[in-house]
């Protein structure tokens, strides 16, 4: 995978420093995006596009290794904003998921049926 | 060595009355204290109050969750509620009349599992929550984490997504539910939450378990439509990122209807620039840069576009001064500036 992010990043370079000759001389004419104005204060923009899609091929990798359908992928990817997909790509492991289900042992259930009824918690429907 | 012990034997039998009183002193004084740190419930600021006092939002669709699937179910049932007028003069307010569109039928919880579901980790993230209902022309929109705010979104005719954890952060049971009305009477919440069609929870529980996430939550609105309470800065981001995925012309209901709720928001006006400009609405793009300034003198990159833009108006005695501004302003574009005036 190390080879796959290199071979991006080598053709990312490569396509934007080919792009910016014709850009370089119209971007004077053309206006900031309102996206880029948000994100001025993080780094030079080449780079943070760079950064920017790196992120989402590495979150599409992990939503690939984590089950996520081949067809659904691209679209959930593209989905997220570039802020969205940056926090994912680095900490997609320690996100909380919402599942509703606890994942812990009998020994647990004991001391969370005593804060359920502190009003701590809200793990049994039967303590109210 | 023997010799402890009996002693302390010795003033066991003398006093076994003075070690059963400490020992329910000690029980006591243990159960003050944990009921004492729980048993208020969470201080609301006084606006608050002005709210109606019951509100419950009947028409809020449910879709009870399957497995571990409480993300696409919460989602579901936001994306399938249109918002209803805002009724917050009336004191006591009833359910709103059925309303609005038809139900979008291809939204359920079972068709969100594969845009949202995440199988390798049996649940759902907060960012796909919210790219997820940006792909359902909805913009998501994060609330403010306080109690108070969620009710008057709630007052407002708003559902509120919350991600909550159920259970102690040592055993995390995170979970996704919709807020759907209150009652500041009784101090309790109303949710869809997972197979529950109408689970009621008081304040205090709930904002237990809402603020181990760090009080989570976000509104759905179609674009064109802002919700009150959002902070400025959230509103933008929220309209650029839905931006960012339909194109600067699905947006642009959105930035009228932001400059109009929040005048006095800069960035908002900035968007509202760009949109025009993308439109070829030169005038009223160059309008709106103008607003952007008004409301924030020190916001260099309005000035670069404002300027930018009264260039192409052939207003070039504007476009210097506001280039000139932008050039002078210590910001990411000042470079940008320079070289826009060096070549006007």
């Amino acid at each position: 995978m190390p080879y796959f992010r290199r071979y991006v990043a080598v053709l990312l370079i490569a396509v934007l420093s080919l792009g910016a000759l014709p850009v370089g001389a119209a971007q004077t004419a053309g206006l900031v995006s309102t996206q880029s104005a948000l994100q001025a204060d993080t780094a030079s923009s080449d780079r943070q596009r760079i950064n920017d899609v790196l992120a989402r091929a590495d979150v599409q990798k992990q939503l690939l290794a984590q089950g996520v359908s081949v067809d659904q992928v691209k679209n959930r990817v593209a989905a997220l904003s570039d802020a969205e997909a940056k926090q994912m790509a680095e900490r997609l492991d320690a996100m909380p998921s919402g599942a509703g289900v606890v994942g812990a042992l009998f020994a647990v259930f004991v001391i969370l049926l005593v804060t359920d009824i502190l009003g701590l918690t809200d793990v049994f429907p039967f303590t109210r | 060595m023997s010799f402890p012990l009996p002693a302390k034997r010795d003033a066991h039998r003398k006093s076994p009355q003075n070690a059963r009183r400490a020992g329910v002193l000690l029980c006591g004084a243990l159960l003050a204290v944990l009921l004492s740190g729980c048993a208020t419930g969470p201080a609301l600021q006084p606006a608050t109050y002005q709210l109606p006092k019951r509100v419950e939002l009947t028409n809020v669709p449910f879709y009870p969750q399957e497995k571990y699937q409480c993300g696409p179910a919460a989602l579901a049932t936001a994306l399938n509620y249109a918002p209803a007028a805002k009724p917050r003069s009336a004191a006591v307010w009833k359910a709103p009349q059925a309303r609005g569109r038809k139900r979008d039928t291809h939204i359920t919880a079972k068709n969100l599992v594969p845009q949202v579901f995440i199988p390798g980790r049996d649940g759902s993230v907060q960012p796909e929550m919210l790219a997820t209902a940006r792909r359902h022309e909805r913009i998501a929109y994060p609330v403010r984490p306080t109690l108070d705010a969620l009710l008057a979104h709630v007052a407002d005719g708003y559902p509120v997504v919350v991600m909550q954890n159920l259970s102690l952060p040592v055993w995390p049971m995170w979970h996704y539910a919709v807020v759907i009305g209150y009652d500041l009477g009784e101090e309790s919440l109303i949710l869809r939450s997972g197979e529950t069609r109408r689970h009621r929870v008081s304040f205090r529980r709930f904002d237990a378990t809402w603020a181990r996430s760090q009080r989570w939550g976000f509104v759905l609105a179609r674009p064109g439509r802002i919700p009150s309470g959002i902070t400025p800065r959230r509103a933008v981001q929220a309209i650029s990122d839905y931006q960012a995925l339909h194109g600067i012309r699905a947006a642009l209901s959105s930035w009228q209807a932001l400059t109009q709720a929040q005048p006095h928001n800069a960035m908002a006006h900035f968007g509202l620039g760009n949109a025009y400009y993308e439109q070829q609405a030169l005038q009223k793009s160059a309008l709106a840069f103008q607003r952007a300034t008004a409301a924030d003198a020190a916001l260099g990159v309005a000035w670069l576009n404002l300027g930018l833009v009264n260039r192409e108006l052939g207003r070039m005695n504007r476009a210097r001064k506001a280039l000139e501004k932008a050039a002078e302003l210590d910001s990411t574009w000042q470079e940008k500036a320079r070289t826009a005036l060096e070549t006007l």
